[in-house]
């Protein structure tokens, strides 16, 4: 977990839908409430998906304080501008925004857009041995890379994210100073703004969610025209559905790129495991979105996906920039602000023991503890898996009575020796119970 | 030290494709618990799936082992299958025997053998036509 995500102690009934949903084993329920493994949570929001009681939320700032205050700076994920139909273009938007005294950077976040994905097709072009390359745009998928395939972290693309860069390009462009607060779609975004990987602090301060700032916007139904802003490039947009990034990135390619584009967590764990096989040969990028559908599939957005995706798919995109947008890119490009400042770090989970042999022992006992549990995998234990307590209980974070089975067996045990106790007599009773007649 | 070592086993089950990889991410998590260097623990990975997988396209399935020693693990996969006739023409690159239904899958494409040798410290064949094949490769942990 790296503050994506935060839980509401007071609404957690402490029941186990949350823990059977975590695709990487992260939940426990522990003493009726929840908690979660920060070495193994990628924060990517299926646990909200799962809580009926709303005890987990995005991990943002207060949204009511934040625009209460003058001149706010927002930096908005691409989803924001498909949520509402009426304001479905970064220049209706920013008109909608203006009216709240709010200030987008959308036209800077359209040319770091473009720099990411130049960048991306130049360093693919280098290729060879790192082929294919893996998208950095999905918060999750790196932290689930960092956590679960080791192996694959010099595949990711040394490309900041073009949240991040769009802010650094707002800042030497205009010299704006101000705080910028993220419009983020999911709890992984948030992760890029409380804890980024890759570079030391985010260039971003604040955190809300998008579905937040919609609710906002369309509480006032502010009618725009869309004609006192210049219009913004919308390739950008399209990174927010399955596939968007890797066509932007292919535009700038010379020659074909060979690319797979998924999303949802399981095919992008599926995807990473053939990766990890060296069953993709031929393949030169990779992109993977933990959501379904892509980003507008965020815990944090406002919109049905699935209309979001409509409204995507049926823009029309010049994916050629203008003569004037390319100067521009490739200005950026020679200072190299797009790219990673630091490589991306593996984040392996503490093995049983440091010493091999201790381990080993370990693995042992935790099989014969796991052949006893019943592999229902029913969640009372508070654990996603009979596998997953047997694994705590070597670890020292659980007993085999944490197991409702085990526990009725131990009653079951222990009522029937208090039953046979209960049949012992004293030596002055007659076997028969009666007491010897005079 | 004389350590007891650590063995993993699984039975590969005839045509049933959906379950393929199953004994190599089972191992993977059993090498990821021990401590293994991710290195080892990929190239283990890459054995185990190829040796299921000729099991499991050839030989009708069979048995594969994870024996995991203080230095090395070894990986051991046996199968009462049609035995190979030729090693030496197995071993090379692009040829396979698989059927073409096989191949309709995205399977057999001749990369198997080769790839468990490319992934491992040594690999020894042993096989009869008409008994079975008892494939073992051996990977050594680095600074041993």
């Amino acid at each position: 977990m790296s503050g994506g995500i935060r839980v509401r102690e007071a609404q957690c009934r402490g029941c186990a839908n949350c823990i059977k949903s975590c695709p990487t084993e992260a939940i426990r329920v522990i003493d009726g409430l929840i908690r979660i493994i920060p070495d193994l949570c990628i924060d990517c929001g299926e646990c909200i998906r799962s809580c009926r009681d709303k005890a987990i939320t995005v991990n943002e700032d207060e949204w009511d304080l934040l625009r209460s205050r003058e001149g706010l700076i927002l930096m908005a994920d691409p989803t924001f501008y498909v949520q509402v139909g009426a304001y479905s273009r970064p220049r209706l938007m920013k008109e909608a925004l203006e009216h709240h005294g709010l200030r987008d950077i959308s036209e800077y976040a359209s040319t770091a857009f473009d720099l990411a994905a130049y960048a991306s097709a130049a360093i693919i072009r280098e290729g060879g041995e790192n082929l294919p390359y893996i998208s950095t745009y999905c918060p999750a998928v790196i932290r689930l890379i960092q956590i679960n395939f080791p192996e694959l972290v010099g595949r990711i693309l040394p490309v900041e994210s073009p949240l991040e860069t769009a802010v650094t390009i707002w800042r030497d462009a205009t010299g704006g100073g101000e705080k910028v607060t993220l419009v983020a779609p999911c709890p992984a975004k948030a992760t890029l703004v409380r804890n980024p990987v890759g570079r030391g602090k985010s260039s971003l301060e604040y955190v809300v969610s998008v579905k937040k700032v919609i609710r906002d916007l369309l509480a006032y139904n502010v009618k725009v025209t869309g004609t006192k802003t210049k219009a913004i490039s919308r390739r950008w947009l399209l990174w927010s559905i399955t596939g968007g990034e890797a066509k932007h990135i292919s535009s700038f390619s010379d020659k074909g790129l060979t690319s797979i584009a998924v999303s949802g967590l399981r095919n992008t764990m599926d995807l990473l495991n053939e990766l990890e096989l060296g069953r993709l040969g031929g393949v030169d990028f990779i992109e993977c979105r933990a959501c379904d559908l892509g980003c507008i599939g965020g815990t944090g957005t406002y919109e049905s996906r699935f209309l979001s995706q409509l409204r995507l798919e049926n823009i029309e995109t010049e994916w050629l920039p203008s003569h004037e947008e390319m100067e521009e890119i490739r200005t950026w490009y020679e200072k190299g602000i797009w790219r990673l400042e630091n490589p991306i770090q593996v984040k392996e989970r503490l093995p049983l023991s440091q010493d091999l042999g201790e381990a080993m022992a370990k693995l042992r006992e935790m099989d014969a503890i796991y052949a006893g549990l019943p592999h229902i995998d029913c969640g009372s234990c508070g654990r996603p898996s009979c596998r997953a307590l047997a694994e705590d209980i070597v670890r020292g974070q659980g007993e085999v009575t944490d197991c409702i089975f085990k526990l009725r067996e131990r009653i079951t045990s222990l009522s029937g020796e208090i039953q046979a106790l209960s049949s012992k007599l004293p030596h002055t009773l007659h076997p028969s119970g009666k007491r010897r007649q005079r | 030290m004389g350590q007891e070592p650590y063995v993993e086993e699984y039975t590969i089950q005839a045509g049933d494709f959906t379950a393929i990889g199953e004994a190599s991410t089972k191992f993977r998590a059993t090498l990821k618990m021990l401590g293994i260097p991710s290195e080892v623990v990929r190239r283990a990975a890459v054995v185990a799936y190829e040796a299921e997988m000729n099991a499991m396209i050839h030989a009708g399935g069979g048995t594969i082992r994870m024996t995991v020693a203080p230095d090395h693990l070894e990986i051991l996969a046996s199968d009462q299958g049609p035995g190979i006739p030729d090693v030496a023409l197995a071993m090379q690159e692009g040829y396979s025997t698989a059927s073409d239904e096989i191949r309709e899958l995205g399977f057999g494409a001749g990369m198997g053998l080769p790839n468990i040798e490319r992934n491992s410290d040594g690999m020894n064949i042993e096989t009869e036509v008409g008994v079975g094949t008892v494939l073992t490769a051996r990977i050594n942990f680095p600074g041993q």
